[in-house]
């Protein structure tokens, strides 16, 4: 049998009871975002012009948008946070946040909604089918 | 005499992945072993006709991972030699350095998993700890902690600046001190020794034969390592590969240990030699639709990979396929677990660093 003091990992174990921890107490403590890291998708409704360039070019099929009914709507589950939606909106109404989602239960379902799907409506849906308007006029605004 | 087959996985509280295998036993002894390989497929290969190429690169990179970075980068080099692109020269150097960074953060999650299979919770610990470095330097350069999206046909998203680049060095540097102390662990404790010393050993006939790649290859005394190929600006790069001699389960946890030392080793060479500047190209965007096929060969940290691209014409690639190593490493896994005894199978088969997401897709 080795003597226990000659064992290397001995000596580094004893000293772990007294170092600091390696772990943060999370929830109580949270380590900031850096700068540039891909967290979830942020959507601004008053600037999109419904062209569904992010749900055609979107991996994951995450994205959907209906232009008839005027619904934008994102299942984060899906999303892989890959920023493609980002880089193609030409409008900017997508952004990328650096701070992940935060944990849901069915229960946190915003509006019945699923937990992870988020929809947004711009203005009343256009049941006259004419084509729709771009965001500089005056109804996308609204 | 009689014998008893035990199937091992896809549930085993030794295995990282959901690998399957009916182990038939002959008393204690194992005498033959019969893989079972789907438990796990998803089909991601088959979503090429869906996804159009130019997106398929960020799918690609989810087939694992642990893998994920050098995925979408093999991806990506196919398309770039199917599409004449030149990728910038900053880029190919950034590839490079977050190529060696993925396969240091592989070896540290293997180290740390290697020693929870022989029952050594606090050096796993020890080994994850420094992990979360490697990961904090990827989600600083990249966004993304495991699954980076940086990678695009004909170059990279992201620029890192040069001062972040030097920091990144001292980090890893400091890495490397603590790290040498943790793999004096691996080398010398002695109830490591116990359980791996001459444990499966796989002579080098015998990797030749069922042409195991990577780590397990060079730990039977096989010099063979994709990168001595000069691509992707390997041949700008001073090294040798990592090359143990006793092909058993103790030689290929310490091929993983060098190789760790020497990848911050390339990272140092690779960063004194990029170019340096602000502003400096990074991608080179192909026009059009890729028509024709490439194959491309990467070393990741488990071994050889090779992806194999079709495209005929359309934005909808027509194939996609990806070699593993994980999968040219089961025929020798497989001959190694046959006349073992059953407590020796889960180290046998961690030390071949089994990544099943990436060999089932």
């Amino acid at each position: 049998m080795a003597n226990p003091l000659t064992l290397p990992m001995v000596r580094r174990s004893l000293r772990n009871l007294v170092a600091r921890p390696a772990t943060r107490k999370y929830p109580y403590e949270i380590r900031p975002s850096f700068g540039g890291a891909r967290g979830k998708i942020e959507f601004d409704v008053t600037t999109c012009n419904y062209c569904m360039l992010c749900m055609r070019r979107c991996p994951a099929e995450a994205i959907r948008v209906s232009r008839e009914d005027r619904i934008w709507s994102i299942e984060h589950l899906r999303c892989i946070a890959c920023n493609v939606c980002v880089e193609v909106c030409s409008k900017k109404s997508l952004s990328m946040s650096n701070q992940p989602r935060k944990p849901q239960t069915p229960a946190d379902g915003v509006d019945g909604q699923r937990p992870g799907h988020e929809e947004w409506h711009l203005a009343a849906p256009d049941t006259t089918g004419a084509p729709c308007p771009d965001a500089e006029t005056p109804a996308a605004k609204a | 005499m009689k014998r008893t087959v035990i199937p091992f996985g896809p549930q085993h509280p030794v295995l990282p992945e959901p690998i399957v295998l009916d182990l038939i036993l002959e008393d204690e002894r194992v005498v033959d072993a019969v893989p079972t390989i789907g438990y796990i497929h998803r089909g991601l290969e088959m979503m090429v006709e869906r996804v159009e190429y130019t997106e398929m690169g960020f799918v690609v990179e989810r087939i694992c991972g642990i893998c994920s970075f050098m995925h979408g980068m093999g991806y990506c080099l196919s398309l770039e030699t199917i599409m004449n692109v030149e990728v910038p020269d900053r880029a190919k150097w950034l590839r490079l350095i977050w190529a060696e960074i993925s396969r240091i953060q592989s070896h540290l999650l293997w180290l740390g998993l290697g020693a929870d299979a022989f029952g050594f919770e606090n050096l796993f610990m020890h080994c994850w700890r420094m992990r979360e470095e490697i990961l904090d330097i990827f989600e600083k350069t990249t966004g993304g902690r495991v699954i980076h999206s940086v990678n695009r046909i004909g170059g990279v998203k992201r620029d890192v600046s040069d001062a972040e680049l030097a920091a990144i060095l001292v980090r890893l540097e400091e890495l490397g001190k603590a790290f040498k102390k943790t793999a004096s662990v691996f080398a010398t404790d002695p109830s490591i020794a116990h359980r791996l010393v001459g444990v499966g050993v796989l002579s080098p006939e015998d990797a030749l034969s069922t042409a195991s790649v990577g780590p397990m290859a060079r730990a039977s005394g096989l010099a063979t390592d994709t990168r001595l190929g000069g691509a992707n600006l390997y041949d700008q790069i001073d090294f040798q590969p990592v090359v143990e001699t006793a092909g058993d389960c103790l030689a290929r946890v310490a091929v993983r240990l060098r190789e760790v030392e020497q990848s911050i080793g390339i990272i140092r060479q690779a960063i004194d030699k990029m170019p340096k500047g602000e502003g400096l190209p990074l991608e080179n965007r192909p026009r059009g639709n890729p028509a024709g096929e490439a194959f491309t060969r990467l070393e990741q940290p488990r071994g050889e990979v090779v992806y194999y691209v079709k495209a005929n014409g359309t934005k909808y690639l027509e194939r996609f396929r990806a070699r593993t190593p994980t999968f040219a490493n089961i025929p020798a896994m497989i001959q190694l677990v046959k006349g073992c005894e059953l407590a020796d199978v889960p180290n046998i088969i961690l030390t071949i660093d089994p990544c099943i997401s990436c060999t089932e897709r």
